[in-house]
């Protein structure tokens, strides 16, 4: 049981373990979520994830340790819990002869309220499919049909696990606006994803997990700055002189193919490199900045890749 | 909670009417297969034996007379000799069992006989032939055994009648072969109704995680499955009302819709429910929990007496018979919408609610939304 109980917290995880049998899934976790903020865990296929979401939310016994939502605890509180969380599990299905406008008001029923399912349908934009049956839409219109029913309790947190999973990239981005969404109406959403840009583009703070244990946890700048490779800047097809102009600014470069890389490691601006090639009449066809992502400080942090568009 | 069941039903029947497959098996095919056995059988009868009962015994062997019509019967070889003991009550006997024929030779008859010779016909001799009026065959019986003793008559005293044969009628209606059919497809619907659906859905929304999302809103699980359940009675009523009509339209067929028999439609409905709960709960997808429900319902269809009567069945099927569930649901819809038999029927019942309360009970208890 997890006494902390901070009016800012909306979830907040202590020592949590998940075991079967040998296997450990989720390793002893803690965490804190604050309230309003996008919070990502970000890790591949199998490294406890949706293990950790489905304890969170009440469909698997923690083996040890605990968590809160929202104060309530998740073994003693569930019946609190379900009525102030909305959760969109792992490839959302449902009643798949109903329309996307019975479904919401079957899931509505169930929680005993009166959404305004027009415009829960208006958000997730599925005005024109209201009187679609569910097995008749396109995965991506699905997942947001699964985040409209996720909304009609007006819950305080949302667990979405694996939102984009499958999903095209326009569809993906299409569920990314409505993640934004939510957070604009001051909503917590509590995010799965093994897709760094997905983490990268959504997350406030992320939490790399992996193996069952959390390697690293923090606003995914910060992240990024402390376990990232650092930031490149390429020229393509330059002049080889940029080498040693380069070197004078005390930053080590290399030719390579008829490009040159410049590892921008030591605090020095970009505009004061731009203005050394600048000076020295260095040529180049094109310029390119390279920052490391997630995707680095995942491999820095683990030795593994991440992986872009495996299943979970 | 009631506004959850009634919530979930409203969505498992919308989910039904707009499922076309659905409709086709649960309530088209069994009126196909009724038109189709009741075309062929319609006018048949499924019983061909001659029970008799001779009461005229001497120190316990057939009198001369009673061992003659005995054997002249026997000698046609139109249909099976039994034999019915002497001490029951022959009437009660074949309407307990349902018997097509059974001749009763009264005690005295060979006296009778003997003085019906010596007065010259101005006395008779009685047989008595008890038989349902309602089976095509017992006609056919009938007319051989008084082919038999018209033929005695002539032999033995040119032509009078010396050896008269008294007809009972010992059923009311007339019942063929679609009226025997009839209950038993109505149980057997119960049957692939409920079970195919149980599985169908529990193992299709485990695969797919509705279970899970259903796990994580306030309706519980008990809720759900006495929507589930309610569901299956209703669309069993529904296939029974449609089989019924086609059976009163096209056959024109007499039968009994009793309280008795509603019940039994309920009570099967959540047996078998029930059943299709634990076979979900052991299968790892649909394709499994299909074959599976199959495994248990195929069988039952054809030796629980949905399509012919246990008593011609081989003894060994007859005690497996004996174990399976739908035996039960057939005969006690067939005794009570056929044969009013009510003490069978009520206690048919009972026997089903017992195991439809254990079944359901089990069912429920080991269906898990949530995972260890």
């Amino acid at each position: 049981m997890v006494e902390k109980t901070s009016n800012d917290l909306a979830i907040s995880v202590e020592n949590l373990t998940k075991r079967y049998g040998d296997l450990t899934a989720v390793n002893g976790i803690s965490f804190d979520v604050k309230r309003g903020e996008i919070f990502a865990f970000l890790g591949p296929n199998g490294a406890g994830k949706t293990t950790t979401v489905e304890m969170l939310v009440g469909l698997r016994k923690p083996t040890s340790g605990g968590a809160n939502v929202l104060g309530f605890d998740i073994t003693r509180d569930l019946k609190e819990i379900k009525r102030r969380i909305g959760v969109l599990p792992q490839s959302f299905n449902t009643y798949d002869r109903l329309t996307v406008k019975e479904n919401i008001e079957y899931f509505a029923g169930l929680f005993d309220c009166s959404p305004d399912v027009d415009g829960l349908i208006k958000l997730v934009d599925l005005e024109d499919k209201k009187k679609e049956q569910f097995r008749n839409l396109s995965g991506g219109l699905k997942q947001r049909l699964g985040i409209a029913v996720a909304l009609v309790n007006d819950p305080e947190v949302v667990f979405l696990d694996e939102p984009s999973s499958g999903l095209d990239p326009k569809a993906r981005h299409g569920v990314w606006r409505l993640i934004e969404n939510l957070h604009d109406e001051g909503k917590t959403v509590f995010l799965t994803t093994h897709y760094m840009e997905e983490a990268d583009a959504l997350a406030e703070r992320v939490g790399i997990i992996h193996n069952g244990n959390i390697v690293a946890l923090d606003e995914k700048d910060k992240l990024i700055a402390a376990h990232g490779k650092k930031n490149l800047l390429v020229l393509r097809k330059a002049d080889p002189k940029a080498v040693s102009v380069i070197g004078k600014l005390g930053l080590k470069a290399k030719s390579d193919d008829g490009d040159v890389t410049i590892n921008l490691n030591s605090g020095v601006a970009v505009s004061d490199v731009m203005q050394a090639l600048s000076t020295a009449r260095v040529s180049y066809s094109e310029l390119q900045l390279k920052r490391s992502s997630l995707e680095d400080v995942f491999l820095n942090l683990t030795g593994e890749e991440l992986g872009k568009e495996d299943a979970d | 909670m009631t506004n959850h069941i009634l919530l979930d039903l409203k969505a498992c029947l919308k989910t039904f009417a707009r499922n076309k497959s659905t409709i086709f098996w649960t309530l088209a095919f069994p009126c196909v297969l009724i038109l189709i056995f009741g075309a062929i059988f319609s006018q048949s009868s499924i019983r061909n034996d001659l029970y008799v009962q001779n009461q005229d015994l001497v120190d316990g062997e057939a009198s001369f007379w009673s061992d003659q019509i005995i054997s002249i019967l026997n000698e046609t070889d139109a249909f099976n000799i039994r034999m019915v003991d002497v001490s029951i009550n022959a009437t009660d006997y074949a309407l307990e069992n349902r018997l097509d024929s059974l001749l009763i030779i009264p005690e005295g008859f060979n006296d009778s006989a003997n003085m019906a010779f010596f007065t010259g016909g101005e006395l008779s001799a009685n047989l008595t032939f008890v038989y349902d009026q309602s089976s095509s065959s017992s006609a056919i019986v009938q007319s051989i055994v008084m082919g038999v003793v018209e033929s005695m008559n002539f032999e033995f005293s040119n032509g009078r009648n010396y050896l008269v044969v008294e007809g009972v009628a010992i059923a009311p209606q007339r019942f063929s072969f679609i009226d025997f059919f009839m209950p038993g497809v109505i149980g057997m619907t119960a049957m692939t109704t409920s079970v195919f659906t149980s599985v169908a859905i529990s193992s299709r929304f485990k695969e797919t995680g509705v279970f899970h999302k259903l796990a994580t809103t306030p309706l519980k699980r008990y809720e759900w499955i006495l929507s589930r359940t309610i569901f299956n009675i209703l669309v069993s009523y529904l296939g029974m009302a449609v089989m019924l009509i086609v059976g009163v339209v096209v056959f024109g067929m007499t039968i009994t819709v009793d309280a008795v028999s509603l019940v039994m439609v309920a009570m099967a409905s959540l047996l078998f429910s029930g059943i299709g709960m634990i076979i979900a709960r052991f299968v790892k997808d649909p394709d499994g929990a299909d074959a599976a429900a199959n495994v248990i319902t195929f069988p039952m269809m054809f030796l629980s007496g949905t399509f012919f009567e246990l008593s011609q069945m081989p003894q060994f099927l007859q005690a497996i018979a004996a174990v399976l569930p739908l035996t039960y649901v057939s005969e006690g819809l067939r005794a009570a919408m056929i044969f009013g038999q009510a003490d069978q029927a009520i206690s048919n019942t009972i026997l089903v609610s017992i195991m439809g309360i254990i079944a359901i009970i089990i069912g429920s208890w080991i269906t898990k939304w949530e995972d260890d």
